[in-house]
C-alpha cells in the first residue's frame, strides 16, 4: 500500500472519540489497489454541455490542474495552487483547527485551483471546475482549491466531482474560500462518483464583516461521500445560505456535517439539507451551530428532511444549536418519514399511476433545495438530473459518469415537472 | 344498465362501521345531491366510490360502467372516468398544476389507448378549462393548492374536473368555506359540465348550492344508510325543518 494511504488509513482509529469524526470509516475504501496520482492525462474532452450555461471552465484531471487561458477582469488571478504556492497568505487561513485529514492533504496535495479576485469585480460568467478521475486505474487523490474574493466583488462557482470510469478512487478533497467584506460567493457542487470510490470532500469559508456565502451541495451518486463544511462569520451582517440534497441507493453512504460560526452580531445562517435514501443506503446530517455570547441578533435556521424508502435505508440526523447569548431568532428541525400518504391519494385520484404519483412526489421534496439554486440553467440542468435519478436512469456507465454532457437518450419519462418544457 | 350501481354497501374504518348497507342508483344525465347531518358517512361514501385505501368494504358491491369496481387501485377508477372533488384539496408544494394535470391527462388518455396530447395541444385545453371557472391566474409557476384561498381551491378542483372530463364527478362539500361569488362561480362550472352522457353526485349540507346545482335526486345519508330520497324539494324541506323530523319518522317507523 502506498504509504500516504497507509497514513490517512491510520488516522481513523485516532479520531474514535472525536464526535465529528467518530462515526467515519473509509477504511474498506482505502485498499492496496489505490496509488497515487502521477497526473495522468486523459484525450478525454472533459465538455460539459449544460444547455445555456456560459461558463468559464477550469479542469483538475487526476489531481492536477490544466493550465488554461481564459478572459477574466483585470486583476483576476487564475493558477495552479502549486505555482501560487503555499506562501500565499490565505493557504490555510479558513481552517484555523485543521484536524488529521485536512493536515494530511496541506502537506501532499497534489494541485489545485488558485483563483484571486480584487476588490470591487464582478466575475459575470460562472467559473466551473471540474474536478474529474479518469485514470483506468485505482487512485488517490489529494486536491486542494484557494478561492480569495476581494472587498466587495462576486463570484459563482460550479464546482463538479465526476469520475468518469468505474476504477475504485478515493479523494481527500479540500476547498477554502476566503470572503473580503461585502463580497459575495455562489457555491454550486455537483458529486457524481461512481460507486467503488470514496470522496472526503472539505469545504472552509471565512468572511469578513458584510459577506454573503451561498451553497448548494447536490450529491447524485457516489460510493461514500462525506461533505465536511466550517464556515466561520468573522464580522458583522454576514449571510450564509448553505443547502444539500443527497439522492442515494444500492449500499452507498453521504454524510453532511455543517459546522457555522456566529462570532459576531447581526449574522443569518439558513442551512437547509434534504435526502432520499433507497435499498440500504445510509446517510447522516450533522448540523453545528455555535453562536457566541457577543453574537446578538443572530438567526440561525437549520432543517434536515429524508425520506427512506425502505426499511434498511438508514440515516442518522442531528441538528444541533450551541448558543451563547439571549438574543436570537434560532430554529432547528429535522424529519424522517416516507411519503404523505394523503397527497398521494390525491394525485392518483387524478388517474396517475402509483409509481408516477411517487416519483412526482419524490421531485417535489427535492424541489425546495433545487430552488435555491439561483443559477438558472445550471437549475434546470439538475432538475433534469434529479428527475432521472428518480426514474432510475442516471447511472455511472464506462462510456461517462458525467451525466452532465450526456444528452437525454433514455426512455422517454412517464411526466413532464419541468414546466418550462411546455 | 345504471352508470353507478351500488348495492347494499358495508364499510368500515378501523373497527367502527360507517356505511351499514347504501343503495344507490345512479343514471347518465343525473345529478344526485347527498346530504345528511355530520359524521352519518357522506365523505365515506365519497372516498370509497373514489378508492380511498382507507377505508374497508366489508360487504356489498359497486358497479360502475358494469363493472365491479372495488378492486380497482385509485388510479384506476379515475381513468375509468370516475373523479372526486375533495372536500380538503390536498397542497402539493414542488409539483406545478400544469405539469399535475399534462400528467393526470397523458396518463388517462395512455389507460384509453390515446396519444398523449401535446404541449401545445395540452396549453390550449388548459386556456380553454380555466374558462369554465372564470380561472385568470397563470397556473404554470403555481404548485398545486400551495398558498390557495379555501376558493381558490375548489375553483381548482372544478377547473380539474373540467380538464379530466369525467363520466361520475363526486363533489364532497364543494361548497364549504366559500363566499357567495365563489359558490355561484363554482357551481356555473359544475353546470356547464353537466351534459346529457355524464353524471354528478353533489355532496353538501346546505340547500344554498342547490339553488345553483339543481339535482334530479336528493336522498338523506343517516346512521350509515340512505334513508330517505325524494325530488329537489327535499332539500328546501330539510334546509327549513332540518333533519330532526327524519330522525323521528325513522324511529316511529321501527
Amino acid at each position: 500500500m502506498e504509504k500516504i494511504v497507509q497514513q490517512f488509513r491510520d488516522i481513523h482509529p485516532l479520531m474514535r472519540k472525536n464526535e465529528v469524526w467518530r462515526n467515519v470509516d473509509f477504511t474498506s475504501l482505502l485498499t492496496d489497489d489505490l496509488v497515487l496520482s502521477q497526473g495522468e492525462r486523459q484525450t478525454a474532452d472533459y465538455h460539459c454541455q449544460i444547455p445555456d450555461l456560459e461558463a468559464i471552465r477550469f479542469v483538475v484531471e487526476n489531481g492536477y490542474y490544466h493550465q488554461q487561458s481564459a478572459q477574466l477582469p483585470n486583476g483576476v488571478i487564475v493558477s495552479a495552487l502549486r505555482k501560487a504556492g503555499d506562501a500565499d497568505a490565505y493557504f490555510s487561513r479558513c481552517a484555523p483547527k485543521p484536524n488529521p485529514y485536512l493536515q494530511c492533504n496541506a502537506d501532499n496535495y497534489s494541485d489545485g485551483l488558485y483563483l484571486s479576485i480584487p476588490a470591487n469585480t464582478h466575475i459575470e460568467k460562472p467559473i466551473q471546475l471540474q474536478s474529474v478521475i479518469n485514470a483506468g486505474h485505482g487512485l488517490f487523490l489529494q486536491v486542494r482549491n484557494l478561492v480569495v474574493v476581494g472587498p466587495h466583488s462576486h463570484v459563482t462557482i460550479i464546482h463538479c466531482d465526476d469520475s468518469y470510469d468505474q476504477a475504485p478512487s478515493f479523494s481527500n478533497n479540500v476547498t477554502e474560500i476566503y470572503l473580503h467584506e461585502g463580497a459575495s460567493v455562489e457555491f454550486y457542487k455537483m458529486q457524481n462518483i461512481n460507486n467503488a470510490s470514496g470522496l472526503l470532500n472539505h469545504t472552509y469559508v471565512a468572511m469578513e464583516h458584510d459577506a454573503r456565502f451561498r451553497s448548494v451541495a447536490i450529491t447524485l451518486n457516489g460510493g461514500h461521500i462525506r461533505n465536511h463544511t466550517e464556515i466561520r462569520m468573522l464580522g458583522e451582517h454576514c449571510d450564509v445560505q448553505a443547502h444539500g440534497l443527497y439522492l442515494n441507493d444500492q449500499e452507498q453512504r453521504v454524510d453532511n456535517y455543517v459546522f457555522v460560526e456566529h462570532a459576531f452580531p447581526n449574522c443569518v445562517s439558513r442551512e437547509l439539507f434534504k435526502g432520499i435514501l433507497d435499498d440500504t443506503a445510509q446517510g447522516s446530517f450533522n448540523g453545528h451551530v455555535l453562536v457566541s455570547e457577543g453574537a446578538i441578533k443572530t438567526e440561525a435556521y437549520q432543517s434536515n428532511k429524508n425520506i427512506l424508502l425502505t426499511d434498511k435505508a438508514f440515516i442518522n440526523t442531528k441538528p444541533f444549536l450551541e448558543i451563547y447569548n439571549d438574543d436570537v431568532k434560532c430554529s432547528h428541525g429535522s424529519t424522517i418519514g416516507q411519503l404523505d400518504e394523503q397527497a398521494l391519494f390525491y394525485i392518483r385520484s387524478r388517474g396517475i399511476s402509483e409509481r408516477t404519483a411517487k416519483t412526482l412526489l419524490l421531485y417535489a421534496f427535492c424541489d425546495e433545495v433545487l430552488q435555491q439554486i439561483m443559477l438558472q440553467p445550471l437549475r434546470e440542468k439538475l432538475v433534469d438530473l434529479v428527475k432521472k435519478r428518480l426514474h432510475g436512469e442516471l447511472t455511472p456507465c464506462a462510456e461517462c459518469s458525467l451525466h452532465c454532457s450526456s444528452p437525454c437518450n433514455g426512455p422517454e419519462a412517464d411526466f413532464h415537472i419541468d414546466p418550462s418544457k411546455l | 344498465m345504471s352508470l353507478l350501481s351500488i348495492r347494499n354497501l358495508h364499510a368500515s374504518i378501523g373497527d367502527k362501521e360507517i356505511l351499514k348497507g347504501v343503495n344507490l342508483e345512479i343514471n347518465l344525465g343525473e345529478v344526485h345531491s347527498i346530504m345528511g347531518p355530520n359524521g352519518n358517512g357522506k365523505s365515506t361514501l365519497a372516498g370509497i366510490i373514489a378508492g380511498n385505501s382507507k377505508f374497508t368494504v366489508t360487504e356489498g358491491e359497486i358497479i360502475f360502467k358494469g363493472k365491479n369496481i372495488l378492486d380497482m387501485p385509485v388510479d384506476v377508477r379515475a381513468a375509468e372516468g370516475i373523479f372526486l372533488g375533495f372536500q380538503y384539496p390536498v397542497e402539493i408544494p414542488g409539483v406545478s398544476i400544469t405539469n399535475f394535470m399534462r400528467t393526470a391527462v397523458n396518463e388517462q388518455r395512455k389507460y384509453r389507448g390515446l396519444d398523449p396530447l401535446t404541449g401545445a395541444q395540452f396549453m390550449r385545453l388548459m386556456e380553454e378549462k380555466k374558462k369554465v371557472v372564470e380561472m385568470t391566474t397563470n397556473l404554470a409557476n403555481r404548485s398545486v393548492n400551495e398558498g390557495f384561498s379555501g376558493g381558490e381551491k375548489k375553483k381548482n378542483e372544478i377547473f380539474q374536473m373540467a380538464m379530466l372530463d369525467p363520466t361520475l364527478a363526486i363533489l364532497d362539500e364543494t361548497d364549504s368555506g366559500l363566499d357567495i361569488d365563489a359558490l355561484r362561480i363554482v357551481a356555473s362550472g359544475v353546470n356547464k359540465l353537466r351534459r346529457p352522457d355524464n353524471a354528478t353526485i353533489v355532496i353538501t349540507h346546505y340547500q344554498r348550492l342547490l339553488d345553483y346545482i339543481v339535482p334530479d335526486f336528493v336522498h338523506v345519508l343517516y346512521e350509515g344508510r340512505i334513508v330517505k330520497t325524494g325530488p329537489k324539494e327535499l332539500a328546501l324541506e330539510l334546509e327549513s325543518k332540518g333533519y330532526e323530523w327524519i330522525k323521528e319518522e325513522l324511529e316511529s317507523a321501527k
